[in-house]
């Protein structure tokens, strides 16, 4: 690779070990300014601990880093970003009950007497840097109240704001509707006119090319693929990331549905869902698309009873039934895999074979008292069916990688033997291996009688998934598609204004 | 796994300690009046580490134990075999337990204001019934609770012990347990895989309340009298043990066993430093160094299990 330009960032060699094992074998990534620089790899590829080698947060065993030609080896992240690095965190790291000014200069604020701070100045010139970039936000709204990309926005003005030369993007868009992404991307591009180099960490593989100049793809911490975009195919690139060739469409069998399962009927809350209905059969999948704020989460949480509904009925199996509480909609044969599967899913410190009982420990207790041995049966069985990679049952659910996680928080419900499933968005932050194990997992619970719903935000996976899809758009549904329809038919009807609706 | 051996280690390195300081430690009389002196703290602590492991503080037990020592003792004074008297204890105590629990998950209240208020109102209360007077006048045979002895060991030791093997078996062997860790882990997830969150909450604060209201029947046994003023400040004694031990103020970690020992590291050392002639200001500043100890050796613990 010849670069006319001189490098930002050249690491070759970087290697990393944790205790026993080994996160990064062999590190290469050459980064120069102006351009993005896509980084992808599977879960545990060793993504995340080459950034923080870059980013100061943890230091290389072995390996050489050049920074702008220089020989470098960042202490921590403060001399990192003095250098001229950032990083743009996944999740939130932000102080909620702080307004958006205050969050963008935390632990970076003027030094004046007594610890003064003066939150005039600070708002003036948090709205400067706001109004440069033309970012929609507000320096005095409180940082709890604004949308996951309006956080996506703070956490950039806080990694800009003092004159960085590379910023990392760390999977920015996994938590963003399509027009939030699209807002990313104009943010992207903007910052990559005025010569900053981009590092660009993301599982959603139809939006690379959107976005990215260059690709390095690690395996198994390993740089295994490095050159431009333009000429590798998705299905390349796919191959690079799981060593294998593999169904590089994921197509799903249609077969004759079984009798009604769930319907609902005029379903609202006090915000979203403003009148849903809908029925789902056994040995069906059905999509549920829509825009962010189109009410599918809350549609999901009405129906399993966290959010109880004001208005409307539910029929499980033909038989109407009232949910209050999702011990009510568990017990209705209801599962739910929620969307945010560390706040809500699961136990994290718990082992995973707690996990997987905790909503049928009855089944593996007489009495009151746990059978110890049932348990460690049961962990077994839906490890191994689910291909959780795991050291053993005993280990805690939270070091698992994220696909893993959302097997754990499956198998939960499978051996509860729920026979309705709701999925909210399955496959956020998982990579593309565990997506297709978690599809399939999906077919097997609808071939055996199983109806599934899924909400996703990933046009293209209910395309591949589901046999028929919903839409929803501004709390009610407003339209049916058939399995095998385009992007564009779900567009219509997910983004049509109310008016050209009527 | 060394590292996980260390609170026990810890708890042999000073008792060697002690036994070779002090003549006076390894007699039997001393050694007695350990057991005697931790068993109000021990039964206590056994309850806290449960709610602490659901994620939950009480901090009226203090209180409740006053009010079931006080309740306990009225009943033996006006005429109620002791056997009645020490149920009675034991329900007043299960009952402020139940009304805890009850207040948190109704009125969805930091178990922390909660129990703020409680430990006001029982103190209060407790105070009411008594005029500020301790109550007098006890049948001798209730002496036996707090001064006997049953095949050669004071006779609280087996309370002790009893007790701590139930609460263990409970924890690690039943659902409340696993509803406990489940609770204290994530609470969200927990209403979320249908699991009776708010039923098996007040149950665990009943749980508390019920070994707190035993606590208070050995209290009033070893004092001979039911005290309204008794336990003040027990409540941080009982927390302190439950952390010494490495339960997580944040919830779903915590062990009987660990309790126990974090329970006795406190009475050995309280002991100990009376036997040695520190004096007991030095000893309170010595067991709150012990904690700051205790919990930041276990935090290192954690964190370089969490890198590996």
């Amino acid at each position: 690779m010849l670069y006319t330009v001189p490098l930002l960032l050249d690491l070759s060699g970087v290697q990393k070990r944790f205790g026993g094992v080994t996160a990064l074998r062999d590190g290469n990534l050459r980064v120069a300014p102006g351009e993005v620089h896509l980084l992808l790899g599977e879960n545990g590829a060793g993504k995340s601990t080459l950034m923080k080698i870059v980013a100061g947060v943890e230091r290389r065993d072995a390996g050489c880093m050049l920074w702008q030609g220089r020989a470098v080896s960042f202490r921590s992240s403060t001399e990192a970003a003095a250098a001229g690095i950032a990083m743009v965190h996944q999740e939130s790291l932000l102080a909620p009950h702080l307004s958006v000014a205050e969050n963008i200069f935390l632990g970076r604020e003027d030094r004046r007497p007594f610890g003064w701070v003066s939150r005039q100045r600070m708002i003036e010139r948090a709205s400067l840097l706001i109004a440069r970039h033309h970012f929609p936000l507000d320096a005095h709204a409180s940082v709890g109240r604004l949308s996951p990309a309006g956080k996506q926005l703070v956490e950039i003005c806080r990694a800009i704001q003092h004159g960085s030369s590379l910023l990392i993007f760390d999977e920015p868009t996994s938590s963003l509707s399509g027009a939030e992404t699209e807002e990313v991307f104009r943010i992207v591009r903007a910052l990559r006119q005025r010569g900053m180099g981009v590092i660009y960490i993301t599982h959603r593989l139809e939006e690379l090319r959107a976005i990215g100049d260059q690709v390095t793809i690690l395996r198994d911490g390993a740089s295994v693929h490095t050159g431009t975009l333009a000429g590798l195919s998705t299905d390349r690139i796919i191959q690079h990331m799981v060593g294998r060739e593999m169904e590089s469409i994921y197509a799903r069998e249609a077969y004759p549905p079984g009798p009604e399962l769930l319907r609902v009927e005029g379903l609202a809350c006090r915000l979203v869902p403003r009148d849903v209905s809908f029925s789902l059969r056994a040995g069906e999948i059905v999509g549920l698309a829509g825009l962010i704020g189109a009410g599918r989460t809350e549609t999901c949480r009405a129906i399993f009873g966290v959010d109880p509904p004001e208005r409307g009925r539910i029929f499980v199996g033909g038989r109407e039934v009232r949910i209050r509480s999702p011990r009510e909609a568990v017990a209705a044969g209801i599962a739910l895999v929620t969307e945010d599967r560390q706040r809500t899913g699961l136990a994290l410190r718990l082992p995973i074979a707690y996990n997987i009982t905790m909503a049928n420990l009855r089944a593996v207790s007489h009495l009151g008292v746990i059978d110890g041995q049932a348990q460690s049966r049961v962990t077994a069985e839906y490890t191994e069916r689910l291909r959780i990679r795991c050291a053993s049952g005993r280990q805690a659910a939270g070091r698992l990688s994220g696909g893993n996680q959302q097997k754990v928080a499956i198998a939960k419900w499978l051996f509860r033997h729920a026979r309705i499933f709701l999925f909210d968005e399955p496959t956020r932050g998982i990579d593309v291996g565990a997506k297709v194990e978690v599809f399939q997992l999906m077919d097997e619970l609808a071939r055996s009688g199983a109806a599934v719903l899924m909400v996703s935000s990933e046009m293209q996976e209910l395309l591949q998934v589901a046999d028929r899809i919903l839409v929803m758009r501004q709390g009610r549904i407003s339209g049916e598609l058939p399995g095998r329809t385009t992007q564009e038919e779900i567009m219509r009807l997910a983004a049509l204004h109310r008016e050209a609706g009527a | 796994m060394m590292q996980r051996l260390l609170p026990f280690v810890s708890l042999i390195v000073l008792f060697t300690a002690l036994a070779i300081a002090s003549p006076h430690f390894l007699t039997q009389t001393n050694l007695a009046s350990v057991v005697r002196q931790t068993a109000v703290i021990n039964t206590m602590s056994l309850g806290m580490t449960v709610i602490i492991i659901a994620g939950g503080i009480d901090l009226s037990v203090g209180a409740m134990l006053a009010m079931s020592g006080v309740l306990g003792t009225m009943a033996m004074v006006s005429g109620m075999p002791v056997g009645a008297g020490v149920l009675i204890g034991v329900l007043a105590g299960l009952f402020w337990g139940a009304v805890n629990g009850f207040l948190t998950t109704r009125l969805r209240i930091a178990p922390f204001i909660v129990t703020l208020g409680t430990l006001g109102i029982i103190r209060g209360l407790t105070l009411i019934i008594t005029s500020g007077l301790p109550v007098h006048g006890v049948p001798l045979s209730f002496a036996f609770l707090g001064a006997g002895n049953l095949l050669g060991v004071p006779f609280v030791l087996w309370v002790v012990v009893v007790c701590a093997l139930a609460m263990h078996v409970i924890l690690e062997h039943t659902r409340l347990g696993r509803y406990a860790f489940a609770i204290g882990s994530n609470p969200e997830a927990a209403i979320y895989a249908g699991v009776p969150v708010a039923f098996n909450t007040t149950a665990i604060y009943a749980l508390g309340g019920l070994l707190t209201g035993l606590a208070g029947m050995i209290e009033a046994s070893r004092l001979m009298t039911g005290q309204p003023t008794a336990g003040n400040g027990y409540e941080l004694q009982a927390i302190a043990a439950v952390v010494i031990g490495g339960g997580s103020l944040t919830g779903g970690e915590g062990s009987i066993i660990g309790t126990l020992i974090g329970a006795l590291i406190m009475g050995l050392l309280a002991n100990g430093s009376d036997l040695l002639g520190i004096s007991p200001y030095l000893q309170q500043a010595i067991i709150g160094a012990v904690i700051i100890l205790a919990v930041s050796v276990d935090e290192l613990r954690k964190r370089r299990l969490a890198k590996e």
